[in-house]
This record gives structure tokens, sequence and C-alpha cells, in this order.
């Protein structure tokens, strides 16, 4: 419940800031994709039936305000959350550097794969001059996502959640 | 229960299970304004005070960003405006003088034409020096043709005449200063007196035979009779008429037509006036 409400919370800040800050400032390519950076952490430290909806929920949550398909980010969000729960599964320890990586495939994946969706692999070839802008919103949400994994840490600690991963 | 296969694999099924029916939101055609999105509207009715918020924060750092981080070249751009104003300011300042200026010269032209007399203007550029004396510099001297005992006009009337010149300047001697005195009468009555200055301020026009009909707002104007100004000139108003004590002549207080303080530019006849005699006035 607590976990549900956190990132039910966060989420809503971080669709308020990745809604507001584009339009006032013409930074698009700076904002890091938050809603990406928090479903790889209930990837790598939340295993189990809610976090997996939570990040549905993330997902639908950002279809509300991205695109006209219902649906879209929904599934690739739950996407993220997979393979961010595989990793975890499968290594030993999940750094920061390793919550980095997820998040930059995540962020690739998220942007290429709305684009395939939205408009058809045939997209591809016409987009490629945005594939410049994709890596570099997936490079500057790598680079903040440890930040926001360590206030994210800090929060759990508050609020009495547990902070690694829990391994099955 | 735990350990089984469902509960081991809940993750994948969860997962496999939701991305179905994502799938299904996707390929289904729901609209937003569908039943199934009802919870997205409802998204984007929650998120809206926050997102209000936001934009008034990204609004008001914006406007700090164009307010203060811009200040450099806003101060720079409001220093040049206010050079250029405080130059806008002084020419506005100096046109209107010029206006005024021309106003006066006009005025003082049409009276040249009116007089019919030969005359120049001349600025007015000084005024006496102790206060005892009532007179006033002019910037024009004899270079400009200006003598001695020509006679100062303005558009209004009388204002004296001229006592000493130099090549560039001349000193004009008003008619309210007590060593002033030229020949007027009354244009109603007829009366002729001296018009002369007081030494407390003001002018008189004295020598009036006691039987004369004088009142006050009776206007006072040169006769010509002194070889000095011309005829018909407006010297100033009667304020009022004195009849006390045993002597033949009556005092007459006059109100002088020009305000000698707020002078700029007067007109200075240089033609010879012919001297009347009394058997020529009118």
């Amino acid at each position: 419940m607590r976990l549900s409400i956190l990132f039910g919370f966060l989420t809503l800040v971080s669709l308020a800031i990745e809604t507001a800050v584009p339009y006032w400032f013409p930074l698009r390519m700076l904002v890091p994709n938050l809603i990406v950076i928090l479903a790889v952490d209930l990837g790598l430290r939340h295993h189990g039936a809610i976090p997996i909806a939570l990040a549905f929920a993330m997902g639908y949550a950002t279809d509300a305000f991205a695109g006209t398909i219902l649906g879209l980010n929904a599934m690739l969000i739950t996407v993220i959350y997979l393979l961010a729960y595989e990793v975890s599964s499968r290594l030993m320890v999940t750094t920061a550097l390793v919550g980095s990586i997820m998040v930059f495939a995540g962020v690739l994946l998220s942007t290429i794969g709305g684009l395939v969706l939205n408009s058809g692999f045939a997209a591809l070839s016409d987009a490629g001059p945005l594939f410049p802008h994709f890596a570099a919103e997936a490079a500057i949400s790598a680079i903040i996502a440890p930040v926001i994994f360590a206030f994210l840490s800090g929060i759990k600690r508050i609020t009495g959640l547990p902070v690694g991963p829990a391994r099955e | 229960m735990k350990g089984s296969f469902l509960w081991r694999n809940r993750v994948g099924l969860m997962g496999g299970a939701l991305i179905v029916f994502s799938l299904y939101l996707m390929t289904a055609g729901v609209r937003h304004g569908d039943r199934i999105a009802a919870p997205a509207r409802g998204m984007l009715e929650v998120l809206r005070p926050v997102q209000s918020g936001t934009a008034d924060f990204g609004q008001g750092i914006r406007s700090v960003y164009h307010d203060y981080l811009n200040l450099v070249h806003v101060r720079q751009e409001n220093e040049r405006l206010l050079t250029e104003l405080a130059q806008v300011r002084a020419d506005q300042a100096r046109m209107a003088e010029l206006e005024v200026e021309n106003r006066h010269l006009t005025e003082l032209l049409e009276l040249r034409d009116a007089l019919g007399v030969d005359a120049i203007a001349a600025n007015v550029i000084g005024s006496d020096a102790t206060g005892l004396s009532h007179t006033l510099i002019l910037g024009q001297g004899s270079a400009s043709g200006l003598k001695a005992g020509m006679a100062v006009l303005s558009n209004r009337g009388v204002v004296g005449r001229i006592i000493a010149t130099s090549p560039h300047a001349s000193r004009v001697l008003l008619i309210d200063d007590h060593n002033s005195a030229l020949d007027g009468f009354d244009q109603r009555s007829r009366a002729r007196g001296i018009v002369a200055g007081v030494v407390d301020d003001g002018i008189i026009m004295k020598y009036v035979d006691r039987s004369e009909d004088l009142k006050p707002g009776d206007t006072i104007v040169t006769s010509g009779l002194d070889g000095i100004f011309p005829r018909g000139l407006l010297v100033g108003t009667v304020r009022g008429v004195h009849r006390e004590g045993p002597g033949l002549f009556l005092t007459v207080q006059v109100d002088p037509a020009v305000d000698f303080r707020s002078l700029e530019q007067v007109l200075v006849v240089t033609q010879q006036m012919p001297q009347m005699t009394a058997d020529q006035k009118g």
C-alpha cells in the first residue's frame, strides 16, 4: 500500500514536470524520462504482482498525457519493468551503474518502440535525424538516474519500505 | 500458495497479462472518450492543479530569467534610452522656446508693419544690475544700427528708449523708471500729460489739467510730440485719479500695458520720428 501511494504520488509529480517544464523552457531534450526511471527502480528493487501493476498504471497515466493511443506507454513501461526485473533477478548485485544502463536502454525502448508502434517500422527510416535526440534524452536520463535512485532510497527508508532488491 | 508455479512466476504472468491487455487497448481502437479510458481522463483532472501550479512556477522562473538574467542588456538599453530621452526633452524644451520666440517675433513684425516704420527686433539679455534703476540690456547694439534715443516697443505697448549703446549691446530705459518721461494722452478725453516713472515703482501721468476728465480704465497712448515714440502706441491704463490738494494738476496713476519682467524680444524703431507739434495732434 505504501509503495503504491509513494509511486502514485511520484508519478503525478513526474508527469507534472514532464508536461510543464518543456512548455515553459526550450529544454525538452534535457528533461529526463522520470517515468522510465521510476519503472526501472521498481523492476530492480521491488519484485511482485503489485509493483508490475504499478508500472502498468504509470504507463497508463503517461498515456493520459502523451499521444493518442491508449495503452501504448502502458505496455512499454510494463516491458521496461520486466526487463529490469529480469536483470535484477540474474545479477548478484544491482548497483547504480546497472540502474543507469537499464534507464538508458529503457528510454531508447520507450522512444523508438513508441515510434514504431505509432507509425510502423517504415517510420524508422524517416526518423533518422531524431535518433541523436533520442540518444541524448536516454543519456541524460541515465546520468540523472542515480540521483533519483538515491532520492527514492531515502524516501523508502523514511516510509519503512524495503530499499534493497527482493530476491525470490 | 507460495512455492506454486503461479506464485513463483507471478511477475511474468502478471506482466504478460498486462501486456496483452495493453495490446487490446491499442488495437481495439479505444479512444480517450470511451468508458475504459475514464481512468486516463481522471488523471487529467487530478493532475490539472499540479500542472497549473507548475505552470505558474515555470512562468515565474521564466520571468525571472527574462527580467533578471537579461538585466545587462536591459541596463544598457535603459541607459541608452535615458540619454535619448534627455536629448528629446531638451530638444522639446528648445522647440517650445523657439515656438514662443517665433510667436513674439511674428507679433513684433506685425506691429512694425502696422506702424509702417523701420524697426528691428532685439533680444533682451539682461536687466539693471543694481535694481535702483529700471533698465534692460539688449543683445544688439550700434553694429545693428541702434542708437541712443531710439524707441523700444513690444507687441503690448511702449517699453522705453535706448540710452546707451555699444557695438553689440544696448541699454534701454524703461518708462517706469523715475528718470523716464514721455508725452501721452487719454484716448477717451484727449487729456494730455507727461507719463513718468516713480521711484517706488509704477508710472503716473502728471501735469494733467485739473479740469480734465479722466477715469479709471481709460487708455493712455503716446502723443508723438516728443519725437521719440510714434503716435498712438499703448502706454497703459488709468488706475486712479487724485484731485487732492490745491494744486493745478491731477495725479493720475497708470498701470503699464507691458510686463517689463517678462520681455524676451522687443522692437527698436530705427526710423527717426518727426516731432509733431501740438497743432498736429489729433
